[in-house]
């Protein structure tokens, strides 16, 4: 049986067993007992939840994309040795077959990085001093040094990242997971996106749905005012006349699915009705009033924004704006969502790195750690898969756009090596799996494909990324097109 | 698995600086003996490889039954070298040399060769690789049913032929009867007329032609309103819509910076008017494929071409541009392949598939007749702009014709006789300049001040802040009414001057001039100067702030650089002295900020009357008005004459109307075009291994697959004009069936072929295999005619059936295969906001032209790069224009057209999904656009159906225009009683509640006769209705 054909089966038994809630119970459940005329058709609810096809510990997942691509040397990947060799020039056969977005060969330096690292954890994880408290999470962490990845602009890179090939028109995993496993979420959408600041090179491509439907696709929620595109209802037109719409809506039709027995339009009908519970649940979701003071302080809501905020991309309250998203993102665990992306999009850092890392880093560093501490506490991280992960990584060398050296340092695209972090979901915590070479340029020691790391993700979430596919233009397309292998010893 | 970059390689071996060990295996030695390919050569192939490169199977796209194609090579280039054993491929892989590659045939897939068999294999290849023709060459022939010729099927003979309306009728209805299935009866008129408006133009029937429609009883009435419909401009709006997908048309550039493109829309144009025109099909493509190339294009020829330029281009920083040529080459081949070919041709961009018909090699063949496109923005006014200027042009010509007219009959009858009278008392009046000859010319600051041969003086040498200059010159005039500075440009001088700041600029803060007699006794007397005027001065930096009290300030000349300016000043009372005038000019220039000197200058004197002019009369005519004209020379006439017209008021006057007028002469359009043309160089295109651009394989020529009839042969290169005819051959099998095939499915939602874009081996097989030859065939013999398609299409029985689903078709026929009733489909994203700006009467139903930007959620752009598209929202008419008009951003879509699936015009769509979520139902209730649709509709209903007098008939009138308006029937009892309900509840709750009745009207006005109250209640009304899934489906 193909896969859609399996998820069809899965949908229709669940449409038709436990879809009868809410506003049009009753007429709902009378015109299923006519379920003959559902026959074979085409889906009715695409977002039932369906177990999945392997055994899985990974029910739920929060994506964290710092969009830009972080610098593994100053975060992730300590490199004395490029320390060492600060100021040099690199050996020319390491230039030779490889293209740069803007550092010019003939005076490139290599760079090492002004971070100190330090051990963290039992598993004595080393982590740069901009990470304190990560650090403190590292026994949960698996810290993956080897990434590498097939796109060098951010663009492409961002679209490998979230789909698996560096071109449009793929489905983002979110959308994979979604169409797979259906959604535990009653009210709210089952993949929706979190954003702080300004937009990333990929805009909603990172959260397309590519040729899957559109009930696939990221529903971006605001932290700040209305949560969802189109929530709220026009001035005048309180719950009361929504409901009373809503229900004339229904009857209607109904008395048309009556007239032409098409199970699409029982379809619509529940569409509405999620509807309808999404315009309560989404204001409540970002209600952030029962949350106590503590749990806010440790997310680091509170915290007063750096005075200093007019770099790239920054802007102010944006460390309000993602540890808001972070607590929002364990709000959405807690409610069934199936998949929850967190976008930061200013860490492209081709100059001025020190400062405009920092800045980051700091934003990111403690609601990121109370996060992962927050749903261990509460018995959801077992089960929630939490990823830290740029779309490539930058440069051992200093940036010198145009053959000059810049005065304020930074480093380029850097495809061949990069780090992420995950937590969480069948992971196993307290380690680092992988190296790179001594400066950090390429992976030495067990290097992970962006296929593999999506290969390893489908696999927590029980799928064999080999079988989990969809057919498109003619090609049985699946998350890790043409590669893709699972790293056993990321696993729990 | 994938490899750690070489790079990586490189550098661990660089560090550690190790060498691989070469365990070299040894290569079996050729068999000494001539070997013959039938008797030797052939069954040791047969046995070890063809069952992975041969008839089946292509592995790497390798063939090795086929002489052509094993001679040829596979993906990775040549593999048998004639002559030269030990470079080939083949020996190397079956004697296990090559460790990457490994031992061939692999493990599993057979046994490996002995040395004697590639003994034999070397001999061979030695001794020329020699495979005789007579011994059989291999075809690579397919039997693949979608590429065998296109057959003109006898039409079957069902058993029920009074339901069949026309030839496609039969084909539907001879397979229903075999599998025992009755055809669905005929859906009702409101449903079949609604049902052809919404396929055809994507808006509903007005209640009018509804009516029309519902009261026409000829028998052939239905086939009528198709026709209307057809000759609709609303046609090409929808299928316009339809082509637009395929085409990945869009309004920006795409990736991180996803640039607007303005004249994206040029194309869509273009498009709209061929499918209104009915360019029949052939000719719609080769334009839109090779227009730029058809012998003497036309500027529509040439707008087509912008087919290709619908790519996405990348501008993120750091983008290797020869990557973004061939991305764009890639895709104008994928969408070339998947339009017209209905072939998945991307999948042989990295590697031949084993059962794919293109190898790699055949991929990169089609490659390169799109290799060599470059791109061109051309000027493209659209025709009816043109002919609007052609008109426009002609009026002013005429009336430009008139005013020269003018001029020249008042220079044929009037100038002499206004000449003579003139020079009666001209020399009298007369300014005259005379150019000073100084004597000394100085700087204050040491500026080297040299005269040039014009008389001017130039400042060269030390340039200070500020400056004096200082020049003396006697002149023998008893009179010196007024004097004049000229500055001019210079080569020497920045932006050439006339001033020697950076910018070119001076500042003349302080102009004066003394007069004494030549004897030198008298101290100069400064002259009083009264008023000064200029051709040009700066803004707060007029001439007369040279003359001035103020130090401080004076005459400048920003931004008019590069030119000669003229200052006049005039004294307050002439002065002169017998025996010659000593003037001192002092020219003080202490702007005191940066170097604003003069750079050149010349300076002159008149005696003549006050108030005198810039440029005054010149010192030859004068000389020569002085003489009697009896005794001037003809040059001299000549030359009076000539500045006699430069200041004859009446000439001056009409010459003046002339030139007023040309400025309103009639601009050509500016609309633009992006375009193609052939490169100038010629491109090689070679193999991409791995389909990485970078690591280039053999070099190909532009070449069609060879499962097709191929092009007729030439020696010469085929290009992308041949290839686009060659899509319309007689023979090519493809063409014509993917068409029929994608209009079969944008009607019925479901292809005769399933899989639109993939006719190839990995596809779904027809459903009805001789409709589609038949359909195809017609389509061929009807010249290709795309309307004639679908009349045939419409007219069907087929088509006419209801859509209402049958319990016997549940088990039977759960996908409607067969075609035994219509289908519903929720209508396009386009189409939703079409339809409600339609019921609503705010549609703006203007065709075609720029791009519009209706009102959308404000923060949804924020998401883009740095809020690099911002959205500013269309004002009038514009912001209610069709859907297919919205600006099509490409990183941030127009969020409502995404929720309702319209692709993302990223690559060729051929099939849009259609979901059915949560998003569309807030969209439908609460976006801005389709709230305001809501209220017009609303009130609408009650302003279109006045008060009758009695309240419940009003009511029930208005429900009913209501249901016609937005669903073009009349409601069942049950729903009117359902409408009646809710809008006699939002009444009484409006009553409750003004504050919120008050913002639920908005800026409505209340229609005579009705109230507030009833106007919200309404509004509720049409909101509800507007959201109904009947609204948005088409039955």
């Amino acid at each position: 049986m193909r896969f859609e054909e399996s998820i069809w089966d899965q949908t229709r038994r669940h449409f038709l067993t436990s879809t009868a809630s809410g506003l049009g119970a009753a007429a709902l459940a009378s015109l299923l007992q006519q379920d003959r005329l559902l026959g074979d058709g085409p889906s009715v609810d695409p977002l039932a939840p369906k177990p999945s096809p392997l055994p899985a510990k990974a029910k739920q997942c929060i994506f964290i994309l710092p969009a830009g691509a972080p610098s593994h040397l100053d975060l992730f990947d300590p490199k004395p040795k490029l320390r060492e060799l600060h100021g040099e020039k690199p050996p020319a056969s390491l230039l030779e077959n490889v293209r740069f977005a803007f550092v010019k060969k003939e005076t490139a330096v290599l760079a090492g990085s002004a971070r100190e690292f330090t051990k963290h954890g039992e598993c004595g994880m080393e982590l740069s001093d901009f990470l304190p408290h990560l650090g403190g999470c590292a026994d949960d962490l698996c810290l993956v040094r080897s990434m590498h990845t097939d796109a060098f602009n951010h663009h492409p890179a961002q679209l490998m990242l979230c789909s698996g090939v560096p071109r449009f028109g793929r489905p983002s995993m979110g959308s994979w997971l979604n169409y797979g496993l259906g959604s535990e979420a009653n009210d709210l959408p089952g993949y929706v996106v979190l954003t702080a600041g300004r937009g990333s090179s990929g805009g909603v491509s990172n959260w397309s749905s590519g040729f899957l439907p559109s009930t696939y696709e990221g529903v971006v929620f605001r932290s700040e005012g209305e949560p969802v595109l189109n929530l709220n209802n026009p001035p005048g037109i309180d719950r009361d006349v929504q409901q009373q719409g809503l229900e004339t809506l229904s009857k209607l039709n109904r008395r048309r699915f009556e007239q032409v027995q098409d199970p699409e339009i029982a379809s619509r009908i529940s569409s509405y009705e999620l509807a309808f519970r999404m315009q309560a649940a989404a204001p409540e979701l970002v209600d952030l009033s029962d949350e106590t003071q503590e749990t806010l302080d440790a997310y680091g809501v509170t915290r007063k924004e750096p005075e200093k905020f007019d770099f790239r991309g920054g802007g102010a309250n944006v460390y309000k704006q993602f540890a808001t998203n972070c607590v929002l993102a364990r709000r959405m665990i807690e409610r069934g969502v199936r998949f929850v992306t967190l976008v930061h999009a200013s860490w492209d850092h081709h100059s001025n790195i020190d400062e405009e890392l920092g800045y980051n880093a700091g934003m990111a560093d403690q609601p990121i750690a109370a996060l992962i501490k927050d749903l261990k506490q509460r018995g959801l991280l077992d089960s929630t898969l939490v990823v830290f992960a740029g779309e490539f990584g930058r440069t051992p060398l200093w940036e010198n756009r145009g053959g000059n050296q810049s005065n304020v340092v930074g480093r380029d695209h850097h495809p061949s090596a990069f780090s992420v972090v995950m937590a969480g979901g069948g992971i196993k915590g307290g380690q680092v799996y992988g190296e790179t070479d001594e400066i950090g340029w390429s992976p030495v020691k067990d290097p992970v494909h962006v296929n593999d790391f999506h290969a390893t993700i489908l696999h927590l979430f029980g799928f064999d990324h080999l079988r989990f596919t969809h057919k498109f233009k003619g090609l049985e397309v699946r998350l890790t097109d043409q590669g893709g292998k699972v790293i056993q010893p990321l696993l729990a | 698995m994938r490899s750690v970059s070489p790079v990586a390689l490189a550098f661990v071996l660089l560090l550690l600086s190790s060498s691989k060990a070469d365990d070299a295996k040894s290569l079996p030695a050729a068999a000494d003996r001539k070997v013959d390919f039938v008797a030797d050569v052939r069954p040791i192939l047969r046995k070890t490889c063809y069952s992975c490169h041969g008839a089946q199977e292509q592995e790497a796209g390798l063939r090795l039954d086929v002489k052509m194609r094993a001679l040829a090579g596979g993906d990775s280039g040549k593999s048998i070298v004639p002559g030269d054993s030990a470079n080939s491929r083949l020996i190397t892989l079956v004697a296990g040399l090559d460790e990457d590659a490994g031992l061939m045939p692999p493990e599993g897939e057979g046994t490996p060769l002995t040395p004697e068999q590639i003994a034999v294999l070397r001999a061979w290849i030695d001794q020329g690789a020699i495979w005789p023709d007579n011994a059989g060459v291999g075809s690579t022939e397919s039997d693949h049913w979608s590429f065998q010729p296109i057959l003109h099927p006898p039409l079957p003979t069902p058993q029920d032929f009074a339901w069949v309306r026309n030839p496609i009728d039969t084909f539907i209805l001879q397979q229903l009867d075999a599998a025992g299935i009755r055809p669905s009866e005929e859906a009702s008129p409101e449903t079949l007329m609604r049902r052809v408006y919404l396929d055809l133009l994507g808006l509903p029937p007005t209640p009018q032609e509804l009516d029309a429609f519902l009261t026409d009883s000829r028998a052939d009435a239905y086939e009528r309103m198709v026709e209307r419909v057809l000759s609709s401009p609303h046609y090409g709006e929808r299928w316009g819509r339809h082509w637009l997908d395929l085409a990945r048309y869009a309004d920006s550039d795409g990736y991180e910076k996803d640039r607007a493109r303005p004249y994206a829309w040029r194309y869509r144009n273009w498009v709209i008017d061929a499918l209104n025109a009915d360019l029949p099909y052939d000719q719609f493509s080769i334009e839109q494929i090779a227009g730029d190339m058809l012998p003497d294009a036309t500027l529509e020829q040439r707008v087509a071409s912008g087919f290709h330029r619908n790519t996405l281009h990348n501008t993120e920083g750091g983008t290797d541009q020869e990557e973004d040529r061939v991305k764009k080459t890639v895709d104008r081949t994928n969408t070339v392949g998947a339009m017209w070919l209905g072939l998945t041709v991307g999948c042989a961009q990295c590697h031949s598939h084993k059962y794919d018909p293109l190898t790699q090699r055949e991929y990169y063949q089609l490659y390169a007749f799109f290799n060599d496109i470059d791109e061109s923005d051309i000027d493209a006014p659209l025709p009816a702009d043109q002919e609007r200027v052609r008109l426009a042009k002609a009026a002013f010509d005429a009336e430009h014709e008139k005013l020269t007219a003018a001029v020249k009959d008042y220079e044929a009858t009037q100038l002499a006789g206004a000449q003579a009278a003139w020079e009666t008392t001209a020399l009298d009046k007369a300014v005259v300049w005379q150019t000073v000859e100084p004597t000394t010319a100085m700087s204050k600051n040491g500026a080297t001040l040299q005269r040039q041969d014009d008389a001017s003086w130039l400042a060269t040498g030390k340039n200070e802040v500020s400056d004096v200059y200082t020049i003396e010159a006697v002149v023998d005039a008893k009179r010196v009414s007024a004097v004049r500075l000229e500055v001019l440009p210079d080569k020497s001088l920045v932006k050439e001057g006339p001033g020697r700041a950076d910018n070119g600029n001076f500042v003349l803060t302080t102009f004066s001039v003394l007069a004494s007699p030549t004897s030198g006794e008298e101290e100069p007397t400064k002259i009083e100067l009264t008023s000064a005027k200029a051709d040009f001065s700066q803004n707060d930096w007029q001439v007369e702030k040279a003359i001035n009290d103020d130090p401080a300030d004076g005459w400048a000349v920003s931004p008019e650089f590069g030119k000669r300016h003229v200052a006049v000043f005039e004294a307050k009372e002439a002065v002169g002295f017998a025996g010659g005038t000593k003037l001192t000019f002092v020219l003080d220039q202490n702007y005191n900020q940066s170097t604003h000197n003069l750079g050149r200058f010349r300076l002159s004197f008149t005696s003549g009357q006050l108030p005198v002019t810039l440029e005054g009369m010149p010192v030859d005519v004068a000389n020569a008005l002085a003489k009697p004209a009896g005794e001037r020379t003809d040059d001299e006439q000549k030359q009076v004459a000539a500045y006699f017209r430069s200041v004859d008021p009446e000439l001056n006057r009409l010459n003046q109307i002339v030139a007023d007028h040309a400025k309103k002469a009639p601009a050509a359009s500016d609309v633009k075009a992006q375009a193609i043309v052939q490169v100038a160089q010629h491109r090689q295109a070679n193999i991409h291994i791995r389909g990485d651009f970078l690591n280039k394989g053999e070099p190909v020529v532009a070449l069609t697959p060879s499962v097709l009839p191929g092009l007729a042969a030439e020696e010469s290169r085929h290009n992308r004009l041949e290839f686009a005819r060659w899509l319309f051959a007689a023979d090519n099998p493809l063409t014509a069936r993917v068409t029929v095939n994608r209009v079969w499915q944008q009607i019925f939602g479901r292809g005769i072929v399933t899989t639109v874009d993939d006719f190839g081996t990995q596809g779904e097989m027809p459903t009805h295999p001789e409709l589609l030859d038949w359909l195809a065939s017609e389509f061929q013999r009807q010249g290709w005619s795309v309307k004639q398609l679908q009349r045939l299409i419409l007219t069907s029985a087929t088509y006419r059936q209801s859509a209402t689903f049958r319990s016997d078709l549940a088990e039977a026929d759960p996908y409607n295969a067969l075609v035994a009733r219509q289908q519903r489909q929720r209508v396009e994203a386009e189409t939703i906001r079409d339809i409600a700006l339609a019921a609503s009467g705010l549609l703006d139903s203007r065709i075609g032209g720029p791009s519009v930007r209706p009102p959308q959620p404000a923060e949804y752009s924020d998401l883009t790069y740095a809020n690099s598209a911002k959205w500013q929202v269309s004002q009038g008419g514009d912001a209610y224009r069709r859907g297919l008009y919205t600006f099509f951003q490409r990183t941030s879509p127009y969020p409502m057209l995404m929720t309702f699936d319209s692709p993302d015009s990223t690559e060729c769509c051929t099939q849009r999904s259609l979901s059915n979520t949560p998003l569309q139902a807030l969209t439908l209730w609460n976006d801005p656009a389709f709230y305001e649709c809501a209220q017009a509709f609303g009130s609408r209903v009650v302003t279109e159906v006045p008060p009758s007098g009695d309240l419940a008939r009003t009511m029930r009138e208005r429900a009913r225009y209501a249901f016609m308006l937005c669903l073009s029937r009349h409601p069942t009892d049950d729903e009117l009683e359902d409408v009646i309900a809710l809008r006699l509840a939002q009444q009484k709750r409006a009553a409750a509640d003004p504050e919120a009745t008050k913002q639920i009207v908005g800026k409505h006005v209340v229609p005579d006769g009705s109230s507030l109250e009833e106007l919200a209640a309404w509004i509720i009304v049409a909101r509800t209705l507007i959201n109904l899934d009947e609204f948005i489906t088409r039955e």
